[in-house]
């Protein structure tokens, strides 16, 4: 349908004017966050591109410290020995209603996804943003490629929505507005703060009069409305702090869901400005199924359809070419944030980057052996650490230890069954 | 106090008391049948898994429970003892199962403990309908607006099912902010909008010229005329045609009329015109949403009211646009970047464009302020231009909107105090000064999100009769009731069954009982998950939007048609009719149809359509786009249409791996995998139906051989499909477990006609009822089930009556 020129997608780049340093203007951050990043506060990011990644061109076919760098991660050899990658992980009971539900429980492993009056659990980047709440503006930063589905869940299993607008994005991050703004957003938190107190006090009047099974529903609506109160206080706190100062124009939205990769680009430049400002610590990114047929050289079938690619040569191929993309612009990430640097280190070394994908084989929608790699967060690296035998490893051990290291005291994650260490 | 506390006690005595004799006499009552004929295979130290004398006995076990459940089930069903075994003494039987069932029955109710419907939440489709109904604003706003609340979570089943809701502080947040929104656009005050009227004539377009003459790729693809600009590609509409390079982009959000004049260039055969809308997307344009589609045959004037929100414009396609005749000189682009060199001489079909215009937004009356406004703020006036005029103190005013908003916003009269306590959120804003309207939004906001708009509530045991009102206008209308269901519902007369059946018909009657279709197909019958893939272009280079619009569309009016005829549920297995228009008839090969609107059709004899296994929706969302597996059409069978859903693959278990080099079929695969012992247990079952449906490919087309890939071309960056080619026959036959052999789609028809109606009808009737209910179907509650499908055994199962029955049914009238 849409035969649109192909843009020259890094001169766009170029001109919405995104990759820019961004020195922090260190008197205006606000005090919590000053104190915090004196001692280099730590960060988890994840992105997991929904589509899996092709297998034997993922994996590198040795283990050890001296593998030999496969077809895509030759792409990240710059930063071999800033990344782990892992082989032989997944989530036990990942086969859902529908093939593709494992996007839904790959950061929260809740088992058998949209069967069986299924109900998620939190997810890993909320755990973390639970335990950091709002000493940042944002206690997590949840975006997505095309639209508002993430992979981010509360405890009671409620989705998150995603950014999807850079430009959005970067105006609550970074755009102050006008007092007067300023002032209507206060009332309408006030508005809200009170309305919630209300309602509080009605739902007590209505849990007096119904049985207990209401009752037990009546106490959920009932800690959603005071922890929501809760949160307005909190987000009106840091409404009467001014907002980080960065030296950078405002991105500018790519419409167009064809340019899959430069939407990709464009929401992964935004995670270095979220990290070093200190807007949020937690960030994670799901790559969506963007179904069109993406502008890519050499591409003619929409990604879902190449995942599904039957053997057939040209399909695998093509499938590649569109990841390698991916691959290349998620190097883009670690460049920058390789590439920013506090006292102590870089951003990259302060910051667990969790990549990956919830399908192991996306032709036959496998959600075992799963590509998973670790980048940054101060880890001992530059090793192939592979899961051998039958069954494969959880994943969730990981998901404990990337815990630990943003301070939470945490012992078990979903179905974890310890604690990984590597080294 | 004292006395009370005596009498409850009392009360659980004899609970516990019943519950134990209960235990006692079933364990009592089917020692004879277990101890004859079944501990010699589940017994100590057998082969089989289950073993029923270490089984225990205490139902509130949840494991214990579900295993005595599949035990009646199985023994109950004749499965148990197996074929061959000699056969118990059928009055042991009948004890056994009469003692078993009574006690499961008992365990289920004891676990439950309260109303079967825990508090139920709105959905957020029935949030957009009721924001919609409520306050008087565009089906388009409630839709909107639901769209920014945290989705439903994908729990297996109906979404109003209350067990399977969430709630967290996200909810909460995004209802108040929602409510903001919602009032924004229901209060509309100031001076009326200026409609706007814009023409685009194309034949005076700026824009088009150049592309005329432009020689550059893919250009050079429009003709001018006298009165008009042909169009002779599909591939053009993102960038010429549309509203946006003709300058008109929607300012303010509202409905237009869009009228569309165009009649067919150069066409024998009838062309067709489809708009979307859509927004600018970079360079081009998106085509968002196809709103229309319409054949010519002569010069048209088409009319359109869609909503367009700020930013939207309308976009023009063409389609059936047959190339040059044979013999005429091929305008075939040697090398691409050469362009077509222009239409002039191009003797191919075409449709020539003559204008496209816009009025609006278009008010729903003439009152100004609208309607909604007035409704809403019962009791202010407006002076001429447009604003408030307040008539007495403004908390009187304010305490006047509460008390005519809250009882329909709760859809029950209020509750002592319940005026006051929101109402008087509104006093400390005017006390500050703040202008009326900002003051009386708070308590309007606080109601908008309380758990009494929010909730279904209603008191344990039967409804009342605002309840019973409510539950029957979220299940067939899928919002709140309208005035004349609470005219009943004030006059206590809703709880008689005639009554309430008079209510059954008028609301199916009604064009919103079309919401409930809709979502009750999206949700059964997986239509939802139409839009989830994207056919393979290279295999199915028909696939289009138009196509994809008229399956949705065919599977709705079908059960739709069932529900206003009362015909059987058999016709769910195969009917003489179907649905369809022009493009759908040329997609089934049935001739004859003309036009792009939908419209009943007989199937001619020995036609594989009707019925809901073969409309191509069903057959689309059991495939990947690309390939078909018998395992996921197979379950669609078992688990949709029969709610007896085979269990998931054991752990570890491989998906097959799709191949579409043409080399091996999955069928192939699928028997190297039921060579397996532990995968042919199941497979013996899913497969057969599957088999039967693999004469139709990922898109619903009928099909004798599979199509195999034929790879692509790349002509220096442009890849280009090559045509797929035919691949291995299709094997459609095979033998369902009862050992049935069936040739086809047509012969497993037949057999299901002969075994499943009745079994089709439970399904159907028991869908319905977890559906409006808000509750699954346990053990406790399958004799209402079986009440409702026995009422309708001798009519054949009419698909209105069964409404009836249900609505009718305990389960329905109680919580």
């Amino acid at each position: 349908m849409t035969l649109t020129r192909p843009l020259d997608r890094r001169t766009f780049l170029r001109a919405s004017g995104v990759a820019m340093a961004l020195p922090l203007l260190e008197s205006m951050a606000p005090p919590l966050a000053r104190a915090a990043a004196a001692a280099s506060p730590k960060r988890l990011v994840t992105v997991c591109s929904t589509l899996g990644l092709y297998s034997s061109s993922w994996f590198p076919k040795t283990a050890g410290a001296g593998y030999e760098a496969s077809e895509y991660l030759s792409l990240l050899d710059d930063h071999r020995s800033r990344y782990t990658v892992f082989s032989g992980f997944s989530h036990e009971e990942q086969s859902g209603r529908q093939p593709h539900n494992s996007e839904i429980t790959w950061l929260t492993a809740a088992r058998r996804p949209g069967l069986d009056g299924f109900r998620n659990t939190i997810s890993l980047d909320q755990v973390a943003a639970n335990h950091l709440g709002y000493v940042t503006r944002f206690p997590s930063v949840v975006l997505g490629t095309l639209s508002a589905q993430s992979q981010s869940f509360t405890s009671s299993g409620a989705m998150v929505p995603a950014e999807t607008s850079p430009a959005g994005l970067f105006g609550k991050l970074f755009l102050q507005g006008t007092p007067d703004e300023v002032a209507r957003e206060a009332q309408r938190l006030n508005d809200g703060g009170s309305i919630l107190d209300r309602l509080k006090s009605q739902t007590t009047a209505l849990r007096g009069r119904v049985s207990d099974a209401d009752g037990r529903k009546l106490d959920a609506y009932f800690d959603a409305v005071r922890a929501a109160e809760q949160e307005l206080t909190e987000v009106q706190a840091w409404l009467d702090r001014p907002k980080p100062v960065v030296d950078a124009e405002p991105p500018t939205d790519i419409p167009n869901p064809a340019d899959l990769i430069g939407r990709i680009g464009l929401m992964l430049r935004m995670i270095p400005l979220i990290l070093e400002t200190d807007s949020s610590r937690v960030v994670s990114l799901m790559i969506h199924d963007h179904g069109v047929v993406p502008q890519v050289q050499g591409v003619s079938g929409d990604q879902h359809s190449l995942s599904h690619h039957g053997q057939d040569e040209a399909k695998i191929g093509q499938l590649k070419r569109v990841e390698t993309e991916i691959v290349q612009a998620f190097r883009g990430l670690l460049d920058d944030l390789a590439g920013r640097g506090a006292a102590d280190g870089s951003l990259l070394d302060h910051t667990s980057v969790l990549f990956g994908s919830n399908l192991g084989n996306a032709n036959a929608h496998t959600p075992v052996d799963l590509p998973i790699l670790v980048a940054g967060g101060d880890f001992a690296h530059g090793k192939h650490v592979a899961h051998e035998g039958e069954h494969n490893a959880p994943l969730c051990n990981l998901y404990v230890t990337l815990l630990q290291k943003m301070g939470v005291e945490a012992d078990s994650f979903g179905q974890s069954t310890g604690t990984l260490t590597w080294s | 106090m004292k006395r009370t506390h005596s009498v409850c006690l009392a009360v659980l005595l004899a609970g516990a008391v019943s519950g134990g004799a209960a235990a006692q006499s079933f364990e009592a009552d089917v020692a004879p049948l277990v101890e004859t004929s079944c501990l010699t295979c589940h017994g100590p130290r057998t082969a089989t898994p289950l073993d029923i004398s270490t089984l225990g006995h205490d139902l509130s076990d949840r494991a214990t429970f579900r295993a005595w459940e599949r035990i009646h089930d199985r023994v109950a069903n004749g499965e148990m003892p197996p074929a061959g075994v000699r056969r118990p003494d059928a009055a042991v039987v009948e004890t056994a199962l009469g003692s078993l069932k009574r006690a499961l029955v008992d365990a289920n109710l004891a676990a439950r403990n309260g109303p079967r419907t825990p508090l139920r939440r709105l959905t957020r489709l029935e949030y957009a309908y009721t924001i919609q109904d409520l306050l008087g604003v565009d089906e388009a706003v409630g839709l909107d607006l639901s769209q920014t609340l945290p989705a439903e979570a994908d729990s297996g089943g109906f979404d109003t099912v209350a067990a399977n809701q969430s709630m967290s502080p996200l909810h909460v947040r995004s209802y108040l902010e929602a409510a903001d929104r919602a009032l924004d656009a229901a209060i509309r005050t100031g001076p009326r909008p200026e409609p706007v009227h814009h023409k685009i004539e194309y034949v005076k377009s700026q824009y088009l010229p150049a592309i005329e003459n432009a020689r550059a790729l893919g250009l050079g693809i429009v003709k001018k005329l006298d009165d008009a600009f042909a169009a002779f590609f599909d591939f053009g509409s993102t960038y010429t045609f549309h509203s946006a390079t003709e300058g008109y982009l929607t300012a303010a959000p509202g409905r237009y009329r869009v009228t569309v004049d165009a009649y067919p260039y150069q066409a024998e055969t009838p062309v067709t015109v489809m708009v979307y809308r859509g927004k600018m997307a970079g360079v081009a344009a998106s085509l968002d949403e196809l709103i229309g589609t319409f054949d010519l045959t002569g010069p048209r004037t088409v009319e359109l009211t869609p909503y367009m929100r700020p930013g939207d414009l309308i976009g023009l396609s063409v389609a059936d646009l047959d190339g040059p005749p044979e013999g005429a000189p091929l305008l075939q682009p040697g090398d691409p970047s050469q362009g077509y060199g222009g239409m002039k001489d191009y003797p191919g079909e075409g449709i020539a464009f003559r204008s496209l215009s816009f009025d609006g937004p278009l008010l729903a009356g003439d009152a100004w302020p609208p309607a909604s406004t007035r409704e809403l703020l019962a009791g202010v006036e407006f002076d001429e231009w447009g604003e408030i005029v307040l008539t007495k103190a403004p908390y009187e005013h304010v305490v006047d909107v509460v008390a005519s908003f809250a009882p329909r916003a709760f859809r029950r009269p209020l509750a002592a105090g319940e005026l006051e306590a929101y109402a008087s959120l509104a006093e400390p804003l005017l006390a500050e000064g703040r202008p009326f309207l900002e003051a009386v939004r708070v308590p309007l906001r606080a109601i908008l999100s309380a758990p009494a708009f929010l909730y279904q509530i209603g008191d344990a045991g039967a409804l009342d009769d605002f309840a019973l009102a409510s539950r029957l206008s979220y299940f067939l209308w899928r919002s709140m009731p309208d005035e004349r269901l609470f005219d009943a519902a004030r006059a206590g007369r809703l709880s008689d069954p005639a009554v309430l059946a008079g209510h059954v018909d008028r609301m199916l009657d009604d064009a919103r009982a079309e919401r409930f279709v809709e979502d009750f197909v999206g949700q059964a019958f997986r239509l939802y998950e139409l839009r989830a893939t994207t056919p393979d272009a290279g295999l199915y280079p028909e696939w289009d939007d138009r196509l994809g619009q008229a399956l949705a569309r065919e599977t709705e009016l079908f059960l739709g048609e069932l529900v206003a005829e009362n015909r059987g549920v058999d016709h769910l297995i195969a009917a003489d009719f179907t649905f369809v228009n022009r493009r759908l008839a040329e997609h089934y090969g049935l001739t004859g149809v003309a036009g792009q609107q939908m419209r009943r059709v007989a199937l001619p004899e020995g036609s594989p359509r009707g019925g809901l296994m073969t409309h191509a929706s069903v057959l689309k969302v059991t495939a990947n786009g690309t390939t078909t597996s018998p395992v996921p059409r197979g379950n669609f069978v078992l688990a949709n249409l029969l709610g007896q859903p085979p269990a998931p693959p054991p752990p570890g278990i491989e998906g097959l791996e799709p191949d579409t080099r043409g080399t091996t079929t999955i069928r192939e695969q699928l028997t190297a995998h039921r060579e397996n012992p532990v995968c042919a247990s199941c497979h013996r079952v899913i497969d057969p139906p599957g088999f039967a449906l693999e004469s139709f490919d990922p898109i619903g087309g009928f099909r004798t051989n599979y199509r195999a890939s034929g790879g692509q071309v790349d002509y220096g960056g442009f890849t280009v499909d090559l045509p797929f080619s035919d691949g291995p026959p299709v094997d459609p036959s095979g033998i369902t477990p009862a050992g049935d052999a069936f040739a086809g789609i047509a012969d497993y028809k037949d057999l299901m006609l002969r075994n499943d109606v009745e079994q089709v009808a439970r399904h159907l009737a028991s869908q319905l009822l977890v559906y409006s209910t808000g509750a699954e179907i346990e053990f406790a509650d399958r004799d209402a089930v079986e009440t409702v499908v026995a009422r309708l055994g001798d009519r054949g199962y009419p698909v209105r009556s069964m409404i009836h029955e249900v609505v009718q049914s305990d389960l329905f009238r109680s919580r």
